[in-house]
């Protein structure tokens, strides 16, 4: 087994994706304000010191002497009295841009990791399974066609032609279509015929040229040779398309789940005017 | 300590991540890419339809997409680019008709994400005061993150951006983890046979507000791509720095990557020059440089159109499409245009002068292919005039939006004067990142202005009508050669002979014409240009009158319920042509222009599904159209 293997046996482990992204969170963010905004003793400590200091250097591309780092802890000292006081006074509540701010920053807590997560198969597969008509397989036609362009006259002089064996690729507007698609999907006929194509194809009889069938280009001969009916598939032959939904779809999760854990602690009463 | 802890397990997590995204897919997806290849060879030799995309497409990554409101990340492109319904990023519902084949999400390298970061950011750790100030402004609300952006895009021309967004190393790290998460997603989607996403990026070279911006796109996979950082215009002032980059690129990673010019309309005469950038006159050396790591132009998008220009061209009636307002000046409206830059500024002028500097050097420069793409800023590639999402986030479909001054600087750009955007058409034989790469490499490519018609030449020295009773395509490849291509040597006496093809969008409008553009250059090296009608609908009764000008084809649009119907026009357009004043002396190219008949622009759908109120000097219809890649001639062939 090799470190890779080993590391993805691991992150199967849904413990582990909450003790790491925990961790992260906490390291990301729980070590800038470990104190309680109502105390009333302000501690600046090391770590902090040593951050405004490299904020500095960003700034100065140089790092600050012992003068400048006293003034900047005077100034951050400044800026936590007046946040706590702002806070006790209720400022921020009143300030529309700071409380964009910080659903903002919650918002890209919440989402931040939700790419980082990669699905089981029996997530997957439950996935699969909620939705199966969207993975379904689609029908695939095979068939031959002559273009006629846009008007339909000669068609019946042409399907004797073509019953009588005459090259379908040699007939009609010829060259400027596929002559043949094989097993191909209504998404993939569409692209070349217009929408309806494959449906009018696809309840022709099988093995005999017909028609004319009109499409978004004008008008066709058709022969229609195989049709493979939809079927329902493995996860295995469709799994990337299915853990893109999945992913697309953990995300905005990852977002309503944060929320609501934190609306489920709070009850709301909403007072419309008039009522 | 548990601090300590667990800052420590940081790089361990990220480790853990890494390590799980390896393993066999890339093994699989090249298996999977050989496989759809093989199968495509098989059913023929040549390629039997085209591949439509979009090779130009920013998203919330893109600095001055984000500044304007764009939130729908590179994930949102690709599902939507795939067919997906996604909501827009002012809450619309937006779903394309059509699928497209390929997308490449072309965020700008400079300053990848930055805007993204500024806004996202703890407010503590934005120390420079420009930044805390932007910062601030995004978050009062649109008007203010339109503003910042506005400060954003001037700071970045004049080079007046905060030192922390122009330390090339602080850039390459912050760059590096966006376009490495990126790559995870963009690999995700590419699905060989079905959707190709490919790995690339803008480089947004405009020195004093000439637009010199570049598409680069690379061939290979995931792991060729995250051995590099999209290259950035703070970095590279030149664009001979970005071939550098590119050559650096393909030896270490042993992959190919292209670039694609675009907005030359928009360079106040820079992009398509006769000289070197340095000023010099351009050597074989450098010509050679440019043709091999630029085989592709991008002709047409929504900041308007670059295949010429009335002043250019003035016999040609079809000229003035998607001027309006993009004519007046540079990228940035710093610097006016004068008619002296149009020579520069456009695609049918630099192919003229391709053969002038071919002549003189013996090697052509401007020898390239035309796509179309959107360069659109919402990450959603909508080119269809009835379904435009905007250029930006600022201008998704709304009353007031064709009415907004879009201008970066000066007064002079209003919101209708974008189009809806093109797309790219590829003859390639798979829809695989080796197969679409190596058609454009091959210039075998065409641009629309949105529809997507089907269109075919191929260029010979025997090709008569009775081709067209025959398999015509095989004959075209197997005695001539497609768009993109050098006619082969002459074998005898004669003009050269062309087999041309068009049919109609499946759900789009009729073709009024089928016109070939030709270039040439005279024996005192002077350049010239003619436009033929060779074949168009209703013939029987549509006859070139004393001028030589074909009548129009008419009109059916109903702008009351934005509609037209297809009573006039063709369907499918097909001739073989001959040069009727070939000189054989005489170096020469020939484009194909394809015309729909009269439709509805996207400004009059706004008016009829939002009663936008617009100005009496607002377009209303337009012809849209596709543009071929030339086929060229040299007598010295």
């Amino acid at each position: 087994m090799t470190i890779a293997d080993r590391a993805r046996g691991w992150l199967r482990e849904p413990l582990l994706h909450f003790a790491l992204i925990g961790l992260a969170i906490f390291a990301l963010y729980g070590w800038r304000n470990p104190v309680d905004d109502d105390s009333r003793t302000i501690t600046v400590t090391a770590p902090r010191v040593e951050a405004l200091a490299a904020n500095w250097a960003e700034a100065w591309q140089r790092p600050p002497t012992p003068a400048e780092i006293d003034a900047l802890i005077r100034d951050d000292i400044k800026d936590e009295i007046y946040y706590r006081e702002a806070v006790r006074l209720g400022l921020a509540r009143d300030d529309d841009v700071v409380r964009k701010r910080m659903r903002n920053s919650m918002e890209f807590i919440a989402t931040s990791q939700a790419e980082a997560r990669a699905p089981t198969d029996a997530e997957l597969q439950a996935w699969m399974d909620k939705d199966p008509a969207r993975y379904r397989l689609p029908a695939l036609l095979s068939f031959d066609q002559v273009y006629l362009g846009g008007a339909r006259d000669g068609a019946a002089a042409l399907t004797a032609k073509l019953r009588a064996g005459a090259d379908p690729a040699m007939l009609g507007e010829h060259g400027t279509l596929p002559t043949s698609m094989d097993g191909a999907d209504a998404e993939a006929i569409g692209s070349s015929f217009g929408d309806g194509f494959a449906d009018a194809v696809a309840v022709l009889p099988v093995g005999q040229w017909s028609g004319p069938v009109e499409s978004g280009l004008g008008w066709h001969l058709v022969r229609l040779r195989k049709v493979t009916p939809g079927q329902t598939p493995t996860l295995a032959m469709v799994r990337q398309r299915v853990e893109n939904d999945w992913r697309a779809d953990n995300r905005r999760r990852a977002e309503a789940a944060a929320y609501q854990a934190l609306l489920d602690g709070y009850k709301i009463k909403i007072e419309k005017p008039g009522s | 300590m548990a601090t300590k802890g667990a800052i420590a397990a940081l790089p361990l997590l990220a480790l853990v991540l890494t390590l799980a995204g390896c393993g066999d897919k890339a093994a699989d997806k090249a298996k999977a890419e050989a496989e759809v290849t093989a199968k495509a060879e098989a059913a023929s030799p040549y390629p039997l339809k085209p591949l439509w995309g979009d090779t130009h497409l920013h998203t919330a990554n893109s600095s001055d997409a984000f500044a304007l409101g764009a939130r729908l990340g590179p994930e949102d492109a690709l599902r939507f680019a795939r067919g997906e319904a996604v909501t827009s990023s002012t809450g619309i519902k937006a779903q394309l008709e059509r699928p497209l084949d390929f997308l490449v999400v072309s965020d700008h390298s400079d300053g990848l994400g930055a805007i993204k970061a500024i806004y996202d950011a703890p407010r503590l750790m934005l120390r420079d005061p420009t930044l805390r100030r932007w910062h601030d402004m995004m978050h009062e609300g649109p008007a203010g993150m339109q503003k910042a952006a506005g400060e954003l895009i001037t700071g970045f021309a004049n080079k007046t951006l905060p030192a922390s967004m122009m330390d090339p190393s602080k850039n390459a790290e912050r760059t590096k983890t966006i376009w490495t998460d990126q790559n995870a997603i963009v690999e995700r989607y590419n699905e060989p046979g079905k959707f190709t996403s490919f790995f690339g990026f803008e480089y947004t070279l405009m020195p004093d507000g000439n637009n010199l911006h570049r598409i680069v796109i690379m061939r290979d996979g995931k792991a060729q791509a995250d051995k590099v950082v999209p290259f950035s215009s703070t970095v590279g002032t030149s664009v001979d720095q970005l071939w550098d980059y590119m050559d650096t690129y393909e030896k270490t990673t042993g992959g190919q990557i292209l670039a694609i010019p675009h907005n030359s309309n928009v360079s106040n005469g820079l992009m398509f020059q006769l000289t070197q950038t340095d000023g010099k006159p351009m050597t074989a050396a450098y010509a050679a440089r440019r043709a091999a790591h630029e085989p592709v132009v991008e002709i047409t998008q929504i900041k308007g159109d670059s295949e010429t220009h009335p002043f250019l061209s003035p016999n040609d009636e079809f000229a003035g499409f998607g001027q309006a307002g993009w004519e007046l000046g540079n990228l940035s409206m710093t610097q006016l245009s004068t008619p002296s830059m149009y020579t520069g500024n456009y695609v049918r002028a630099a192919l003229q002068h391709g053969l002038e500097i071919e002549a003189k050097t013996g090697v052509n420069p401007y020898k390239f292919g035309v796509i179309g793409s959107t360069d659109s800023h919402t990450a959603l590639s909508t080119a269809d005039e009835n379904n435009f999402f905007g250029k930006h986030a600022g201008v998704e479909p709304s009353a007031t939006r064709a009415m907004l001054p879009q201008s970066l600087g000066k007064a002079g750009r209003v919101g209708w004067q974008y189009l809806a955007g093109g797309y790219a058409a590829v003859w390639a034989k798979a829809n695989t990142r080796a197969e679409i790469f190596d058609a454009m490499k091959r210039r075998e490519v065409y641009a629309s202005t949105g529809p997507r018609m089907t269109v075919r030449l191929f260029g010979g020295w025997d090709f008569a009508p009775a081709d067209l009773q025959g398999d015509w395509v095989k004959a075209g490849y197997a005695r001539g050669v497609p768009m993109g291509g050098d006619l082969k040597p002459a074998g005898k006496a004669g003009a050269p002979t062309f087999i041309v093809s068009a049919l109609k969008d499946p759900i789009g409008a009729n073709l009024d014409r089928v016109q070939i553009v030709k270039g040439w250059i005279d024996a005192k090296g002077a350049t010239h240009e003619q436009v033929y009608d060779v074949v168009w609908s209703t013939p029987a009764t549509r006859k070139p009158g004393a001028n030589g000008k074909l009548p129009p084809v008419g009109d059916t649009v109903d702008l009351k319920t934005a509609t037209y119907t297809n009573s006039i026009g063709a369907p499918t357009l097909q001739t073989v042509w001959t040069d009727p004043a070939f000189d054989p002396a005489q170096k020469a190219f020939y484009y194909v222009r394809v015309l729909e008949i009269p439709t509805p622009r996207w400004v009059a759908y706004d008016i009829v599904r939002y009663k936008a109120k617009v100005g009496p000097e607002v377009q209303l219809k337009s012809q849209e159209r596709a543009y071929s890649a030339p086929i060229w001639y040299d007598p010295k062939a």
